[in-house]
């Protein structure tokens, strides 16, 4: 009979105690290493429209975002006019976005707000694509953290072309383009932004 | 229990076929139809009344004893090339052209026009929310008089854009809201206005008004592109419309101008208006006279209409249009027009907003952003769309203006960079490049005043010496 045999109930709880009691202690002290989550980089993206399709969730957890001190707040605004809509209103017929997901308010003469409703947005990037190629650049996009499901291996990642995905600190798990004016990332319209400084060109 | 189970399922069963009659899927669907946005309707007839008068300013500065003259967007020939044959220097020093002066001036792009030794432009003053014309020296950008007028404008990618019309006796400016204001070219006296919201039904484009307006003997051709009138001319000394034509397709205001030319051996006036080019006749006996009209679905027209050939017309647009080419040819009734070719931008030059160069049978311009691997670059290009070549990678030029002189294309950068290319040999061949603005949105058209090159960035006018050997 082995020695592991002849633990009596009593050595087998004062072990299990022992252990979970080093357990405990070296989570209060010990590693802090921090975890990551998946982050899709501006500076990189193509706006291919993957991320809407490869996404294992429907609709994708990348989402469409305004920076809203960089948009231009133009009445002819490329984001979310289609190209050659005869007019500058909501109509369908004249929305880029295939599911409605940018809202448009008239603020003050000649200002329009563009707000991303992300309940309606599937990350196909055609509005990034846009606004980055005729308007100021505002409209990009990013993985929501708290829609992710943050897999091991992300379905989006191995199908992006421009290797755009990286995995990044949780605590900031936003990119935002680089170079020129600092400003701060943002969250969604009412939210308080974070703490963390990134760039964005002038 | 009078009911029973029965009874409760049968009615369970029935409220179920109820609902299910009645439940509509769509239910909670939103309609995306116009209107939702809050735009509010806007009547211009009811919009304040501006004194165009405005206020005079007297100020310190004189006329400059300096020869050049650069009387109107896109120079004497209307080409933007130069006819001035003053020589420039084929180099600069080391630290580029001497810039004899800079001043600050208001947001925008507007640029200058030069006459008798007087800057000319049509300014905006933030601090006194007002349209301002001023009137500075080209020795040294001294101002030596203004006359403003009271209007508010917001931001909106800039706020001034035009550029004046100057002759010996007038100068005359479009606002930012469509203001046309003659006032006398040496004193400012405030001659005539016009609010051509008011008065013909113009709507104020996108961005505010970039039409720059030309004066033909003393007659100021504008186009209101209005309700009640497409182009009209009004005598510059006593403001009384001469002749207008007539808009029956209900076109609206580009960001383009009015260009002279002769078409077939005769004077025409042609304009990229938002819903296709137009030609007027600009002969005495007629006028005012449409011609033809072409129409062009472009949602933003900035670049105004090239001659490219005794009877070619190059039209071109950004934001994705592109370009096409038409041909005129004469007819019983007068001129008739036919589309030689509708390009996009990956196909030929296209231009987001300066307008090109045709010069020896090639076309000059500077690519738009969707144009692939040639974003930005400067080209040169056939008529047809074969690329005879370009700047290269390396030397991209966003939306910065450009201009032919001595031999010498000068181009701007957005960042206010001048470079200099050796027009006279093929391919891109620099001659210099110099840091001269350091600022931002540097989009205002030059202006060359025998060897002073005037040019601007979004906040600041500058003026360079280029001529031979005075360059350093």
């Amino acid at each position: 009979m082995s020695e592991l045999t002849k633990l009596d109930r009593r050595d087998f709880m004062r072990g299990a105690a022992a252990v979970t009691f080093a357990g405990a202690a070296y989570a209060a002290v010990g590693d802090k290493t921090e975890g990551t989550v998946w982050q899709l980089d501006p500076n990189k993206c193509t706006q291919c429209g993957r991320c809407s399709t490869h996404c294992v969730l429907n609709p994708s957890a990348v989402k469409c975002m305004n920076q809203f001190n960089i948009c231009g707040y133009c009445d002819l605004c490329f984001g979310y006019l289609q190209p050659g809509s005869r007019g500058r209103d909501t109509g369908a017929e004249n929305q880029l976005c295939p599911t409605a997901a940018i809202k448009r308010t008239y603020i003050e003469d000649p200002y329009y707000e563009y707000v991303i409703d992300e309940e309606r947005c599937i990350g196909c990037a055609k509005c990034v694509k846009a606004c980055l190629v005729f308007g100021n650049a505002s409209f990009y996009l990013q993985i929501r953290q708290d829609i992710c499901i943050n897999c091991n291996e992300c379905s989006i990642a191995k199908a992006c072309p421009s290797d755009s995905f990286s995995r990044v600190p949780a605590s900031t798990p936003y990119i935002y383009l680089t170079g020129g004016v600092e400003t701060t990332i943002p969250v969604r319209k009412g939210e308080e932004p974070q703490e963390k400084t990134v760039q964005h060109p002038a | 229990m009078l009911i029973g189970l029965p009874g409760l399922l049968v009615f369970a069963g029935m409220a179920a076929l109820y609902s299910w009659l009645v439940y509509h899927p769509a239910w909670l669907l939103e309609a995306e139809v116009p209107g939702h946005d809050g735009r509010p309707a806007v009547d211009p007839s009811k919009a304040a009344q501006i004194n165009l008068a405005g206020v005079f300013q007297k100020s310190d500065g004189h006329p400059a004893s300096l020869p050049g003259a650069w009387t109107s967007f896109r120079g004497p020939a209307a080409s933007n090339i130069a006819t001035d044959p003053t020589s420039l220097a084929d180099s600069w020093p080391e630290g580029g052209p001497k810039v004899v002066w800079k001043v600050p001036v208001g947001d925008g792009y507007a640029a200058p026009t030069v006459l008798n030794g007087c800057v000319y432009l049509m300014d905006y003053d933030v601090e006194k929310r007002a349209d301002a014309v001023r009137c500075l020296s080209l020795e040294d950008g001294k101002e030596i008089w203004r006359r403003s007028y009271d209007i508010n404008i917001k931001r909106n990618h800039g706020m001034s854009r035009t550029i004046p019309a100057v002759t010996d006796r007038y100068v005359v400016t479009v606002g930012p809201k469509c203001h046309v204001v003659c006032l006398d070219a040496a004193r400012g006296d405030f001659r005539w206005g016009i609010d051509l919201t008011k008065d013909f039904g113009t709507e104020v484009p996108l961005w505010y008004s970039g039409q720059c307006p030309f004066i033909d003997n003393d007659v100021a051709v504008i186009a209101p592109c209005g309700a009640s009138a497409l182009l009209i001319g009004v005598a510059c000394e006593t403001g009384k419309v001469l002749w207008q034509t007539p808009n029956p397709r209900g076109w609206k205001m580009s960001h383009s101008s009015v260009i002279p030319m002769t078409l077939l051996g005769r004077k025409v006036y042609l304009y990229s208006a938002l819903g296709g080019t137009a030609c007027v006749s600009a002969e005495p006996d007629s006028s005012g006279k449409l011609l033809w009209d072409l129409p062009w679905d472009a949602k933003v027209v900035a670049p105004s209409p090239v001659k490219a050939g005794e009877d070619l017309i190059f039209v071109t647009a950004g934001y994705g249009k592109g370009s096409r080419l038409l041909k005129v040819q004469a007819t019983a009734g007068g001129m008739g027009v036919e589309v030689v070719y509708d390009k996009t931008p990956d196909q030929i030059l296209s231009c987001e907003q300066q307008t090109p160069i045709f010069h020896e049978g090639l076309l000059y311009g500077i690519m738009p952003k969707d144009a692939g691997a040639l974003k930005g670059q400067f080209v040169c290009m056939k008529p047809d769309g074969t690329t005879v070549w370009s700047s290269g990678a390396d030397n991209r030029f966003g939306l910065g203006p450009f201009l032919l002189a001595d031999g010498k294309f000068l181009i701007l950068d957005d960042e206010g960079a001048l470079t200099m290319l050796d027009a006279t040999k093929p391919g891109y061949s620099l001659l210099g490049h110099a840091e001269i603005l350091h600022g931002h949105d540097a989009w205002g058209p030059l202006a060359l005043a025998g060897s002073r090159l005037l040019l601007r960035d979004m906040n600041n006018l500058a003026c360079v010496e280029l001529g031979a050997g005075t360059a350093s």
